[in-house]
């Protein structure tokens, strides 16, 4: 009995890494851009789609595709940015930022359905999909799962490291905290937003690749996540890097939790406990300072 | 004077031109001279857009090949007349579906409804039709999910009618199957808290115990799962067969953790995932052996009453058109239309009273197998057509084959190999 429950607290903890991961670039495009991206699923299954191209056309793992697609994926933020969000972003209405977003959404998903058609695809990874390892007292593990929880903690190490000791990090975290004052002082916000907006996308491509391994995806799947990733960001503290990969996991293990007390309590205890952080802890358990 | 008189006439044309809509509208079945300047119109609600698409993808090869047959032209009554289907997009969601139906009924003014796709489609569809006197007849939604799924009413429907299987006859059948695999004869239930699942839930276990199995079930559950907790479940009761119902991205995700967690079931039946080319090929040698019901194979003996084209033939030539492997969707959409021309022919005339009537005492020999609105199915207002049980093999033509391994519920159906266990290696 104990086994089995430690063994489901280490899937949870794991999964949460994977929730950590879908969530980091909207965390930071909130946290940076008060922007909220209603698309921000639609475009992990985007770059999911142009991975699955890259790697059917030229035979190539999953992996190596992500890193091609890395610096076209900033690029692609970039002028999303430059040309389309920076429109919406900034005022104090929200409704705007909601409309434009869900209509990117919109035309994404019929995007894709009218160039990929609607079957269902996968990246493949080989036998990396399948393979355990036995951690000894009855927890055994997916390697992939652990990969995958590794390379969220990785992804927010570096992160992190770039918003705090870099200096273009600098510039976005003062852009992020009065962009009056930025501009003032002769920061472009505008050039910042649009390179905050590449890493978010380049966060994108990373996820795409890790969702695209783990299960499969159609041109519909985007929203599915999106709430999970929402509740993950505001339990986290709103642009709190450390707070969202903390948050994933919080998730994940009371979904085990939940789901080791009755099944019909999975998603729900996920849900739950985001309502109780929300009435204890309104900023999120690890805030921006 | 002028202003007074001009008024009064515009009064009059109006209610004239209301007069002879209401005219034509209750003269247009007995009077064919009037009839025969506008074209037979068939409505046809289904999800082109949104996660429910896959369903859509053959409709517009399937249409094109009877219009070839017809030469644009259906028999009503004995009389050719050109016909025209009217699509509108559900956009996969349920609520559209019905406003779409609605649209069809009063601005088309169709005179007959067809649909199709998962009890999200067809249940909308069908529930609007009921409420506004319209005929419809309706596929690809298991019986138990139309008739209990839209209040099962004891009397039955008025107006709408659904042929395809039901999970009274694809249990035992699907048991029948396991039977023939050596298995300790535990079963693990994956049934999600949805329509679905809940009708697994309800007709699984009673013929499962009747058989001597035993069921591990951990209970519905909300989705998206990560299967930790059900692989755990499964694992302490050394469950050897599966029994689930989910939609292909749960399903790989469990079948993931399954292998990661050392989970290896001998026999899995995966409802919805696993019915689809498209949706297993991503398996790979992983899909192969996985069960799955089959409600149409180009194997099966069954020819199109209407064109009189056979199963074999109408997977060739979709698989020539579009370069891809036939699925059971392209049969039952084949065999829908089939069913509406049957309709048209066999109607008295056009009132909504007589097309529903020819529905009601439908006889008739489909692509996907005999349907017979006459006889009825297991709920009033359904009929059930043959239902054989596959697994995916390897393919040689396309990297996986659905091949038919029993017939219990279909015997014209040939059996083209044993069932056997998934093969761990």
């Amino acid at each position: 009995m104990f086994n089995g429950f430690l063994n489901q607290i280490v899937q949870g903890i794991l999964h949460g890494g994977l929730y950590a991961m879908f969530a980091v670039g909207l965390s930071l495009s909130v946290g940076v851009m008060r922007l909220i991206n209603i698309a921000h699923g639609d475009f992990i299954v985007l770059a999911s789609f142009v991975l699955f191209t890259l790697c059917t056309a030229l035979g190539i793992s999953p992996f190596l595709a992500m890193l091609i697609i890395l610096p076209p994926a900033f690029v692609f933020g970039y002028l999303m940015q430059h040309v389309l969000l920076q429109k919406i972003v900034g005022s104090s209405n929200i409704l705007p930022m909601i409309l434009v977003t869900f209509g990117l959404s919109i035309i994404i998903e019929n995007g894709l359905l009218i160039g990929y058609g609607p079957n269902p695809r996968k990246l493949l990874a080989g036998d990396l999909q399948i393979a355990s390892l036995q951690l000894g007292g009855g927890v055994t593990v997916g390697l992939f799962p652990l990969i995958t929880f590794g390379a969220a903690v990785a992804l927010i190490f570096l992160l992190d490291l770039f918003l705090y000791r870099s200096r273009i990090g600098a510039k976005i975290r003062a852009v992020s905290d009065d962009v009056d004052a930025a501009d003032l002082i002769g920061l472009s916000s505008k050039r910042i937003y649009a390179i905050a907006m590449g890493i978010v996308a380049m966060t994108i491509a990373i996820s795409a690749c890790f969702m695209g391994i783990r299960t499969n995806f159609d041109p519909s799947s985007g929203p599915t996540q999106l709430l999970t990733a929402f509740e993950v960001v505001v339990m986290g503290g709103l642009g709190s890097l450390w707070g969202t990969l903390f948050g994933g996991i919080m998730i994940g293990v009371a979904q085990a939790v939940g789901a080791q007390i009755d099944l019909a309590w999975e998603v729900l205890a996920g849900h739950l406990l985001f309502l109780l952080v929300l009435v204890v802890r309104p900023q999120g358990l690890l805030p921006k300072e | 004077m002028t202003s007074i008189k001009g008024v009064g006439r515009r009064t009059v044309l109006k209610g004239m031109a209301a007069a002879g809509t209401v005219g034509a509208a209750n003269w247009s079945g007995f009077a064919p001279a009037i009839a025969a300047s506008k074209p037979v119109k068939i409505g046809l609600v289904a999800p082109k857009t949104g996660q429910l698409a896959i369903f859509y993808k053959e409709v517009p090869f399937v249409l094109e090949q009877i219009k070839k047959h017809t030469g644009g032209q259906a028999v009503i009554g004995g009389r050719k007349r050109t016909y025209e289907f009217v699509i509108k997009d559900s956009q996969s969601n349920p609520n559209r579906a019905s406003q779409v139906a609605q649209d069809l009924i009063f601005n088309d003014q169709v005179d007959l409804m067809t649909t199709f796709a998962t009890p999200e489609t067809v249940n909308p569809v069908s529930d609007q039709c009921e409420a506004n006197g319209m005929p419809c007849v309706a596929t690809d939604c298991p019986l138990e999910s139309y008739y209990n799924g839209r209040g099962a009413p004891k009397n039955g429907f008025e107006w709408t009618y659904c042929f395809f299987f039901s999970l009274h006859q694809q249990a035992p059948a699907s048991i029948d199957e396991w039977d023939k695999v050596d298995t300790n004869k535990v079963v693990g239930a994956l049934w999600p808290n949805d329509d679905d699942g809940h009708a697994y839930a309800g007709t699984y276990p009673k013929f499962l115990k009747d058989k001597g199995y035993k069921i591990v079930d951990p209970g519905r559950f909300d989705m998206p799962s990560n299967y930790n907790a059900q692989i755990a479940a499964f694992k302490a009761a050394n469950v050897e067969l599966i029994s689930a119902v989910l939609p292909p991205p749960e399903f790989f995700t469990f079948w993931n953790a399954a292998a990661q967690q050392g989970f290896k079931p001998k026999v899995a039946w995966v409802g919805k995932a696993t019915e689809f080319p498209p949706a297993v090929t991503p398996l790979g040698k992983r899909a192969e052996n996985l069960s799955i019901e089959i409600w149409w194979t180009p194997a099966s003996p069954y020819v199109s009453g209407l064109t009189g084209i056979s199963s074999k033939d109408l997977a060739a030539s979709y698989e020539k058109a579009s370069g891809e492997q036939w699925s059971m969707t392209l049969g039952i959409r084949h065999a829908l239309f089939e069913a509406a021309f049957e309709t048209l022919k066999t109607t008295k005339d056009l009132s909504h009273a007589a097309v529903r009537d020819a529905i009601k005492t439908m006889q008739y020999k489909s692509i996907a197998g005999p349907i017979d609105f006459k006889k009825g199915g297991p709920f009033p207002n359904t009929a059930e057509t043959p239902l054989a049980i596959g697994q995916w093999r390897k393919g040689t033509k396309y990297p996986l084959d659905l091949l038919v391994v029993d017939n219990t519920a279909a015997p014209d159906i040939t059996i083209q190999s044993k069932p056997q266990p998934i093969n761990w290696g």
